[in-house]
């Protein structure tokens, strides 16, 4: 009853987190993934495109990307448009432009299981193998935004090849950044020249958020008050799931998600992963 | 602001309708469609099969298989678990129990037409060209279009437990032979002559005499023109001789391969790419 009040008191002061009730303008542009797929990186390299005169860091990301699930909706109402907005929310029809960020889940999993841990959500011997036990079947906080592949399914099913909507693979942008920031830039339709790119990605470089999150870690609601011995920004690399999660854990994943793993080519190394994928294909094909 | 106002002091009181903000339960069960897909039917097929010692009416119903955009927060949460709930939201993860009607997109473009010209938000001489079109568009819903609501819980959850996908045009074939279905989704032991008696209590017919006695009784019919009915032609295929050509190619052309699968033969030349993608792929 007592939160009961303090949520009104807040809506009626605007000061309630915005997230799903987030008043959705027709100008506005959303970078949305499911948490732990590169989101923040990519938020630093738009924000670093489109303004070359002021280089982001986490003292003003906030500012000029803000994030929908740790804004106020009057924060967020104040910014004039067009608004860029981060989002980790499932399938909302209001978002009018979207770039999707995915992931390899066998990657997110490790980095969630850190993250969580930094966010004292767990503790540090919870195990790995239940972690990702839970997270496949949808038992932590992070079911909130649904599961991976409901997160990611529900945005690609319904707006994939759609004019307003783009998909990255975290891969593709770790292995040649120039060109899948040039794809974003495309999106945006902004001109851009290939130095202007490369001051862009020198900008987002995993080694200056490293370095940034250092000195300003108590700077951004999303490192404020947090763990300080386990780094917010990652190992900023793909495919550290090969020498570090449990084959059991992999077997687990990919029997949950391999259909739309497969979709979306990441490689299934498991029997069990290509015979949920050979199943799904069966059930859909009747 | 004052609005705002009047809507805190509701938010304190519980009585908004909590509509996409509903608390859910983890025993829920919804019954999820598009709107003018056949929920209303779907809704007294199961009301009467759940609750056979019930009368069930326009005037109940609502208290029987809840609408979340009808009701206050605190009546909801005052039901009786496991609650059964009418919906027509998109994909939305917290619901774990969901049966999915889905209704040719040609024939819903059609009712809704109708629907919306019976509710005076557009009127009678409305071209129906341009209401297809937004209808495309997904501007005449604030549940998304029809091919992102299918597709969203399709994609996320046909291969998963706890999703039982009907389709209104079987349901009209063997409305039996599909509410078995939904008996055997509940772990429901229901026998044929109860069954039969659900049916029957669900009719067309009988929904109509209800709908004439109670328009003004239910919400989703109260203020609402009278000289157009609810429940209209309760039928599959209307849209052969009612709707235009252009607008049916336009919705081919938006979501033909979505309709392909769920086995909506298309009628024009028109098809789609941008649906479905995922679904395609699987079935590859």
């Amino acid at each position: 009853m007592i939160y009961g009040i303090r949520q009104i008191l807040k809506y009626l002061a605007g000061t309630d987190i915005a997230g799903r009730n987030l008043a959705v303008r027709p100008d506005d542009t959303f970078i949305v993934s499911y948490p732990r797929s590169g989101n923040t990186w990519t938020r630093f390299l738009i924000a670093n495109l489109l303004h070359p005169d002021e280089p982001v860091t986490f003292a003003n990301i906030e500012r000029l990307i803000p994030d929908s699930e740790a804004q106020s909706s009057r924060n967020l109402k104040r910014i004039p448009g067009p608004r860029f907005i981060k989002s980790h929310e499932y399938f909302d029809h209001r978002y009018p432009r979207v770039i999707y960020v995915v992931r390899d889940p066998r990657d997110v999993a490790l980095s969630y299981y850190d993250f969580q841990r930094k966010y004292e959500q767990i503790e540090d011997r919870y195990p790995l193998e239940q972690y990702v036990r839970d997270l496949v079947n949808g038992r932590l906080s992070s079911a909130d935004w649904g599961t991976w592949a409901e997160n990611v399914g529900s945005w690609i099913a319904t707006r994939h090849n759609g004019k307003n909507f783009l998909l990255l693979r975290y891969e593709d942008m770790v292995s040649d950044t120039a060109s899948e920031l040039l794809r974003i830039a495309d999106f945006l339709e902004l001109k851009t020249s290939p130095r202007q790119l490369d001051q862009v990605i020198e900008r987002s470089s995993a080694d200056r958020m490293r370095e940034l999150e250092e000195q300003q870690s108590d700077q951004w609601v999303s490192t404020k008050n947090k763990r300080k011995d386990i780094p917010f920004v990652g190992t900023a690399s793909a495919g550290a799931w090969r020498t570090q999660l449990p084959a059991s854990s992999v077997v687990e994943i990919e029997a949950a998600w391999g259909p739309l793993m497969r979709f979306l080519h990441y490689e299934l190394v498991t029997n069990e992963g290509l015979r949920a994928t050979q199943e799904a294909r069966e059930l859909y094909a009747k | 602001m004052f609005e705002r106002m009047i809507a805190g002091v509701k938010l304190a009181l519980g009585l908004h309708h909590p509509a996409r903000n509903l608390a859910v339960f983890p025993d829920d069960i919804f019954i999820v469609s598009y709107p003018k897909s056949g929920n209303t039917w779907t809704r007294f097929l199961m009301a009467n099969l759940v609750y056979p010692e019930k009368s069930l009416d326009f005037a109940n119903i609502n208290l029987v298989i809840p609408d979340p955009e009808a009701l206050s927060k605190r009546t909801l949460a005052r039901l009786a678990r496991p609650r059964i709930i009418k919906s027509h939201q998109y994909f939305d993860p917290r619901y774990r129990q969901v049966i999915y009607v889905v209704r040719d997109p040609r024939d819903v473009a059609l009712s809704q037409y109708h629907f919306h010209i019976k509710r005076t938000m557009i009127d009678d001489s409305y071209p129906i060209e341009r209401f297809v079109e937004r209808f495309v568009a997904g501007e005449t819903s604030p549940y998304a279009s029809w091919g992102e609501n299918v597709a969203g819980w399709v994609a996320t959850r046909y291969h998963t437990p706890g999703f039982l996908l009907l389709r209104y045009e079987d349901m009209m074939a063997d409305t039996q032979g599909e509410l078995a279905k939904v008996a055997r989704f509940l772990k429901l032991d229901a026998s044929p002559e109860r069954l039969a008696q659900a049916v029957e209590r669900s009719s067309a017919e009988r929904m109509r005499a209800l709908e004439k006695k109670q328009a003004g009784k239910w919400s989703s019919t109260r203020n609402t023109r009278q000289d157009i009915p609810f429940v209209r032609t309760a039928k599959a295929g209307n849209w052969k001789t009612e709707l235009p050509g252009a607008a049916i190619q336009r919705i081919e052309t938006a979501w033909g391969p979505l309709m392909r699968w769920l086995g909506y033969a298309p009628f024009s030349s028109a098809d789609g790419g941008g649906m479905a993608t995922l679904l395609e792929t699987v079935l590859k």
